[in-house]
This record gives C-alpha cells, sequence and structure tokens, in this order.
C-alpha cells in the first residue's frame, strides 16, 4: 500500500495525463473502506454489513473492510467520513437527523456540501408509545393530558425533534426526560416510570406485538407496512412527522467514474430480491431512494431542523 | 434434552471451550476486555451458524470476566474496572507470595458466582426481568450511591479517609467533561470532538494502574517478591474455611445487580466487597490481602454475566455494555429479544444459556490448572514485563474507540495519577468516581425531572426505602470506627 501510494505521488507530480485514466482502470485495487458512525451490532452497522455481503458477492474484485467510528451521536464518524481521501476508497454511512442536526446546532465541521450523498437504503419511523395500561389511548389523549413526563432518546435526536413538533402543534409543554440511549427509554416505559415516549419503530415493535406496551401513533405520512392497523399521527389530526433514515455518503470530489460505479452498485443491490429478504429477516426497514432524491431530503430536513433550533436551541 | 445435545456436540464443545479460553486470555490482557472482545468478534458471527456463533459470544463474555482477576491479582494491573477490587486484596496476597491462594480463590468464586447466575437466568429469567422494572432512575441514582459507599470502605483502614474522599471527588469531576445529556450542552469540552461523549474509563483504568503499576516496576531497584514462599507453598494452600459465606453472598448481589437495567459488574463487585469487609470476622486485613474480598468480588462480577442477560433476551433491555454487543448479535440472526426467543428460537436461546454453564466449566479448569504457572508471571523481570504490558496498554487503549486520543488520555492519567499516588490519594476512589459518578447524575436528574422536581422521589418506593438502610449501613459503622480513632489520636497529642 505505501509502495502504491508513493507510485501514485510520483505519477501524480510528474504529471503523467494518463494516470488518472489508469487509476479508473485498475478500480478497485484495494479493499474498499466503509465507515460506520456507530457501534459494531447496532442497526447502521448491521445496514452497511447487509450491503457489503451481497456487494462481495456480487461484483467481482470488490472488498470491504468495515471501520466502526462510534461517538457523539455520530459526528466523529461523519466528520471522519468527510476528511477521508476522495479516491473512492473511503465511504460511509449516515443517519438521520443526527446528520444535520450536527450542522444546525454549530458543532460539525463538515456541511452537506462536504459530501456526495449515494442513496438512502433503510428507515425507522417515528412512533408513540405508551406503558401497557395507561390511559392514554391515542394522540387526543396526549395532547389533553397535563403534565406527561415523556421520554426522548437524548437532546437534538429524532425523537426529541418530534416531540417539539408535537408540542407546538397541540399547544402542550411536556416534561420532557432525556435519555441516554434507547434502551433507557424502553425501561422507562415498560416499568411504567414516564407516561409516553417518542421512539422509533424497530424498537418497540416486538414489546407492542407482546403486549408490554403499546404504540399509540406512527408518525409518518401513511401507514407503515410493518404495522398496517396502526393509525399516523396526521390521520389524528397532528401533523407531526418524524423518521431516522440511513444512507450511504462518500466524500465530496470522488472522480465521476469511480462514484458513478459506487452509485449504481448500491441502488443495484437495493433493488435485489436476496437484499430485500435479508432486511427483512434483520428487522431493518427499507426506504430505497436515489443520490439526488435523498440529498433533496436531507436540505429539507436541515431546513425544518433549523426552525426547531431557532425556536428552542440545545 | 435436545438442546443439551447440541450443546455437547463435538462442534460445539469446541466453539464454547476457544471462545472461553480466548475470553480468560483476553480479559488477562491488561487493556483488552469483554466489551471490546465481544464488540470486534460480533461481525464474525454473522456468517457462523446463529447457535454457535453466540455459543462463542457467550463464551468469551464469561472467561474474560473471570480473567480480569489475573492480572489484578498478580501485576495490580485489573484488566476491566470490575477487578479493581479483586486487585485491592489480590495484589498484597501476591507480594506476601500466596498468589497461588489468590488465584484460587478468585477461579472458584468466578465458577460459584457465574454458575448461580446462569442457573438464575434459566428457571426464572421472565419473572425476575419484570420485577427489575421496578427500579426507575431513582433507584439508580442510589444503587450509584450504594457503590460510592466503597470509598469509605477503601480508605478506612489507612484513616486516609479525607484523601480517599477527595480522590472520589476528583473522579466525579473528571466525569463532568462531556456532553450534558439533560440539556445537550458541552461542559468543559474545550472544542475537541474527542470529549464530546466524556473521558472514557478504559483509558483511565489502564493508565491508573497498568501504567503506573509498569513505572513504579522500572523505577524499582530489585523485584521484590518472596519467591522463597511462592515454592514452599506452590503445592497449595488450602481456601480457607467459611469463604463459601463470602461466594454465595458476592453471586447473589451481582446477580440481582446484573438483572437491574443498565447496571454494570463494576458497581457489583465493589457493593459486594464492601458488604464482605461488613460481615468478615477479620476486617482488620482488608486491604493486606484478605481472600474473603476476592471471593466476594469475584463471585460479584461474574454473577453479573448470567444477570445482566437476563433483561437482554427477555426484554431487549442490555443490563451492560457488553450485555448491548451480545444483543447485536441476536439481532443479526433475527432473533429480536422478547418472547419469541422462548418459543419460536427456543432451539438456539435454551442451548446458549446452557452453553454458558459449560464456559463457567471451562474457564475453572483453565484457571486451576494454570494457577501454578500463572503465578510465576509475577516473576518475570521488569525489563521484560515493562515493555510488554506498556504496549498491551497503548494497543487496549486505541482499540477500544479506534481513538488515538485515548492513548494521550491514557497517558496523562498515568503521570497525573502517579503524582496523586505518591501523594497518598487512592487510585481506586477516583477511578470509582470516574465510573460511578455519571452513572449516579443521570439518574439523580432523571429522578427529578420524574419527580417533578421534588426530591421526595428518591424516598418514594419501598426498594428505595431498603436501600436507604443498606446505604447507612454500609456508612455509619466505618464512619464511626474512624471518629473513634481520630478521637482517640486527639487525645494521645493532647
Amino acid at each position: 500500500m505505501f509502495k502504491a501510494s508513493i507510485f501514485t505521488s510520483v505519477a501524480l507530480a510528474l504529471g503523467l495525463a494518463s494516470a488518472p485514466a489508469a487509476l479508473a482502470g485498475e478500480y478497485p485495487d484495494q479493499p474498499v473502506t466503509i465507515i460506520v458512525p456507530s457501534k459494531a451490532g447496532g442497526s447502521t452497522d448491521r445496514t452497511a454489513r447487509l450491503f457489503t455481503e451481497l456487494a462481495e458477492k456480487n461484483y467481482e474484485g470488490f472488498e470491504f473492510v468495515i471501520q466502526n467510528v462510534p461517538g457523539s451521536g455520530g459526528q466523529k464518524g461523519f466528520e471522519a467520513i468527510a476528511r477521508a481521501d476522495a479516491d473512492g476508497y473511503t465511504i460511509g454511512l449516515n443517519f438521520t437527523p443526527q446528520l444535520v442536526a450536527h450542522i444546525v446546532s454549530g458543532r460539525a465541521q463538515y456541511t452537506l456540501d462536504s459530501f456526495h450523498v449515494m442513496g438512502n437504503v433503510a428507515q425507522d419511523p417515528g412512533i408513540v408509545v405508551v406503558p401497557a395500561d395507561s390511559p392514554i389511548k391515542n394522540m387526543a389523549d396526549l395532547a389533553a393530558a397535563s403534565g406527561l413526563t415523556v421520554a426522548v432518546n437524548g437532546i437534538g435526536s429524532d425523537d426529541f425533534l418530534a416531540a417539539k413538533q408535537f408540542e407546538s402543534i397541540a399547544g402542550v409543554t411536556f416534561n420532557l426526560l432525556p435519555t441516554k440511549g434507547s434502551t433507557e427509554q424502553k425501561a422507562a416505559i415498560l416499568g411504567g416510570h414516564v407516561d409516553a415516549a417518542f421512539m422509533n419503530l424497530s424498537q418497540m415493535i416486538k414489546q407492542h406485538k407482546a403486549g408490554d406496551a403499546r404504540i399509540i401513533a406512527m408518525l409518518t405520512e401513511e401507514r407503515d407496512a410493518n404495522l398496517p392497523d396502526m393509525p399516523t399521527a396526521l390521520e389524528q389530526g397532528y401533523d407531526v412527522q418524524m423518521r431516522a433514515t440511513r444512507g450511504f455518503v462518500a466524500p465530496a470530489g470522488i472522480p465521476d467514474e469511480i462514484q458513478s460505479q459506487l452509485d449504481s452498485m448500491l441502488a443495484e443491490i437495493m433493488a435485489s430480491d436476496e437484499f430485500k429478504a435479508n432486511a427483512a429477516k434483520g428487522n431493518i426497514f427499507l426506504l430505497p431512494m436515489s443520490g439526488p432524491d435523498y440529498l433533496a431530503y436531507l436540505t429539507d430536513l436541515q431546513a425544518q431542523t433549523q426552525a426547531v433550533y431557532d425556536q428552542a436551541p440545545w | 434434552m435436545e438442546y443439551l445435545a447440541i450443546v455437547f456436540s463435538p462442534w460445539a464443545l469446541l466453539t464454547i471451550f476457544i471462545g472461553a479460553f480466548a475470553g480468560v486470555a483476553i480479559g488477562g490482557m491488561p487493556g483488552l476486555t469483554a466489551t471490546m472482545a465481544v464488540g470486534l468478534l460480533v461481525p464474525f458471527t454473522y456468517t457462523m451458524d446463529p447457535a454457535m456463533g453466540l455459543m462463542l459470544l457467550g463464551g468469551i463474555y464469561a472467561g474474560a470476566m473471570y480473567g480480569g482477576s489475573i492480572p489484578a491479582i498478580l501485576l495490580n494491573t485489573p484488566g476491566t474496572p470490575a477487578a479493581v477490587a479483586t486487585a485491592i486484596e489480590g495484589y498484597p496476597m501476591s507480594r506476601a507470595g500466596r498468589a497461588p491462594l489468590a488465584l484460587k480463590t478468585s477461579v472458584i468464586a468466578s465458577f460459584a458466582g457465574g454458575t448461580f447466575s446462569v442457573f438464575i437466568l434459566l428457571l426464572f429469567a421472565p419473572f425476575l426481568a419484570r420485577q427489575a422494572l421496578a427500579f426507575g432512575p431513582a433507584e439508580t441514582f442510589l444503587l450509584a450511591l450504594m457503590g460510592l459507599a466503597g470509598i469509605i470502605s477503601i480508605a478506612d483502614e489507612k484513616s486516609s479517609l479525607l484523601k480517599a474522599l477527595i480522590a472520589g471527588v476528583l473522579g466525579m469531576i473528571i466525569a463532568i467533561i462531556g456532553t450534558d445529556d439533560m440539556s445537550g450542552s458541552l461542559r468543559y469540552t474545550m472544542g475537541l470532538v474527542e470529549l464530546y461523549d466524556g473521558i472514557d474509563f478504559m483509558p483511565a483504568l489502564i493508565g491508573l494502574f497498568s501504567m503506573i503499576q509498569m513505572l513504579e516496576l522500572a523505577g524499582q531497584k530489585s523485584h521484590q517478591i518472596d519467591t522463597s514462599a511462592l515454592k514452599k507453598k506452590q503445592k497449595g494452600e488450602k481456601l480457607p474455611r467459611g469463604i463459601g459465606k463470602y461466594m454465595g453472598l458476592g453471586a447473589g448481589t451481582g446477580t440481582l445487580i446484573g438483572i437491574l437495567p443498565g447496571e454494570g459488574a463494576t458497581i457489583a463487585a465493589f457493593i459486594s466487597y464492601n458488604l464482605s469487609k461488613r460481615i468478615s470476622k477479620t476486617k482488620e486485613l482488608f486491604g493486606k490481602g484478605n481472600p474473603e474480598g476476592i471471593a466476594a468480588a469475584e463471585a460479584g462480577n461474574n454473577g453479573c454475566v448470567g444477570g445482566s442477560l437476563v433483561p437482554t433476551i427477555t426484554l431487549g433491555i442490555p443490563g451492560n455494555s457488553v450485555a448491548a454487543a451480545l444483543m447485536g448479535a441476536f439481532i443479526i440472526h433475527g432473533m429480536i429479544p422478547g418472547p419469541d426467543l422462548f418459543t419460536e428460537y427456543a432451539d438456539r436461546t435454551y442451548p446458549f444459556i446452557i452453553s454458558l454453564f459449560v464456559a463457567n466449566g471451562v474457564f475453572l479448569a483453565v484457571g486451576l490448572f494454570f494457577a501454578p504457572y500463572l503465578a510465576r508471571i509475577a516473576l518475570v523481570p521488569p525489563a521484560i514485563m515493562v515493555p510488554v504490558v506498556a504496549a498491551f496498554a497503548v494497543l487496549g487503549s486505541y482499540a477500544l474507540n479506534n481513538s488515538v486520543f485515548d492513548i494521550y488520555l491514557m497517558i496523562a492519567f498515568a503521570l497525573g495519577g502517579l503524582v496523586l499516588k505518591k501523594l497518598g490519594y487512592s487510585l481506586e476512589a477516583l477511578i470509582l468516581g470516574l465510573i460511578l459518578g455519571p452513572i449516579a447524575e443521570g439518574g439523580f436528574s432523571q429522578g427529578m425531572i420524574i419527580g417533578k422536581g421534588s426530591p421526595w422521589i428518591f424516598f418514594d418506593s419501598n426498594i428505595a426505602k431498603v436501600m436507604w438502610v443498606i446505604i447507612l449501613a454500609l456508612l455509619v459503622p466505618p464512619l464511626y470506627s474512624y471518629w473513634k480513632h481520630v478521637h482517640k489520636a486527639g487525645k494521645a497529642a493532647g
């Protein structure tokens, strides 16, 4: 690798016109690193591995190395992707709304322009959930009760943003309980320590089906196929929408021919039946979006998050 | 029966053996931990048979929890924070040439604690998990207080209570650095992204114990371990009588604390250690090498293994960070924690639980067999020991979060800690403050929010009331004896 990089830099220094073409022709001549901004075994990590499993099997010459860079709500990993050499040998995963929330709160050294957005893979719809024996049956009850303690997974998270949206629409003020991770939220709901929680579907769907907790609304524009009987908040008269998304990004500036090779590989894999089957088995909800669509989504989300931040900064 | 057949097939046994053996080795290296090992291996199980993969990880978890005690006893370099209490008793024993007994106590206690907790997991998991849910943030705060009471216990014989308390507070102050979870604001991060999540306690542990120990070893003129005693007693000092009581105490405490959501082996070990000291007839020997303390602490931290899996597999609420990594492995194979694990996936879940018994047996055999040889590690000359352990210290600090920053952090802790240690401040108290401070803070602020600003929530439930009684029982007697001591000293001086 060291030798190769010396060769490359010498070649570039000499200004050999053929060098970029030769490089592109050889691509990939080494494993591609995928930066996952969370721990091994988490949902983002599993999304990445679903992809690499099929990519290595179906695309000759491609090898992937997953590098977990957890911490700071993904910020460490996002920064690492943005800083990586734009040579096509490092790409990464992002997740929302944290990617844009760090920009909005002024903590990120990157902007959306630091990335080439490759496409979205998965999503996790927002939900509102209450303890199994709670008198709160729907969103109207939630809006009518006063002084409720509501758990959200940390300040600036998707849960937090959704709770803030609901507060301003319904004109209520929650006693907000920020937790460290969804595990604490789950324990608080199952133990009846809080009145409600804003969470994500994958975290509570089993508990809901087992009768240990009760989901009262989906925070999506339409009902979700995984829980088709569950009405959305919108149906119940409250336009609160939130979802976590997990997609692929690359550092901006990768040569076009390499980038388009990676982009189309992602799109093809997401379209395959095998990928869909594996995702269903791994409790990952798919939401394929092309690069341009996902970039539009992210830009939009950043504007929305900015609006919440301007009202109540954290 | 068919579950037993799965576990006792040759391949499964080999897998469990490899897992438990590797676990002991990983736990035994200063700087490498079970969390890291399971985290690193989870990806490998993607392609393995689900039951085999889980057995491998379970073996590592059980083995590593025991393995942490080996360097704690021999070198005063606890491999995991849960083994700090073991080091307090084990290292003095080692220096007195009683390492074989200390190692034997630790492995038998670990086996007792581990096996007891797996029995509980096998028989009562769903029932206990529901009971544990009553344990909320307010009770978490009290549990952290109970663990912090251990600071008094570390100090009272040396009568340096004030310095131990100062060290504990210093640990808590260091723990303030990072993001405030309640408001999202940053505290003392100096604009460094690396500090947003606060100071990880692993680099601190490695710096404060492994690195300092190596610095001190390097600074010694001669290697001063009583080798004659080691040779003479090689054939074996018998376990002291009545030590089973302390193992039982540790096993029960550890399993109980393991079941509580989000608590860890460190608290379990310290509370078990502290309790054993309170009921011991030979209190004065604590801190100078008392096998009773090792028995309680090791049974306590291994009790957490089975305990932590109770809420993990029944409710999807992992009992600690290793259990969280293990849960990832379950989910990879489509086994979402919940009732399904005991019906639809019973042919994987039950073999996994049963395999933990085997893993406990493996490390017991390994520990007993190797104890006499391991004890000789303490005799390795510093010229070899220091560079090897120092290299592992750097590697371990880096590998936890793939972070070079953590290496500098480890070195900073080693240098700062060395000064504190020379001045007589207890590093055990400091690490306890650093680990438990954030748990106490989280429990306190969440409790206050749930209680809508009223501190009554900390006295409200029956669990809370019982916990206050235990906290007082842990705090009052040592404070009284300290007061008497100071009073007497004052009179003598006057």
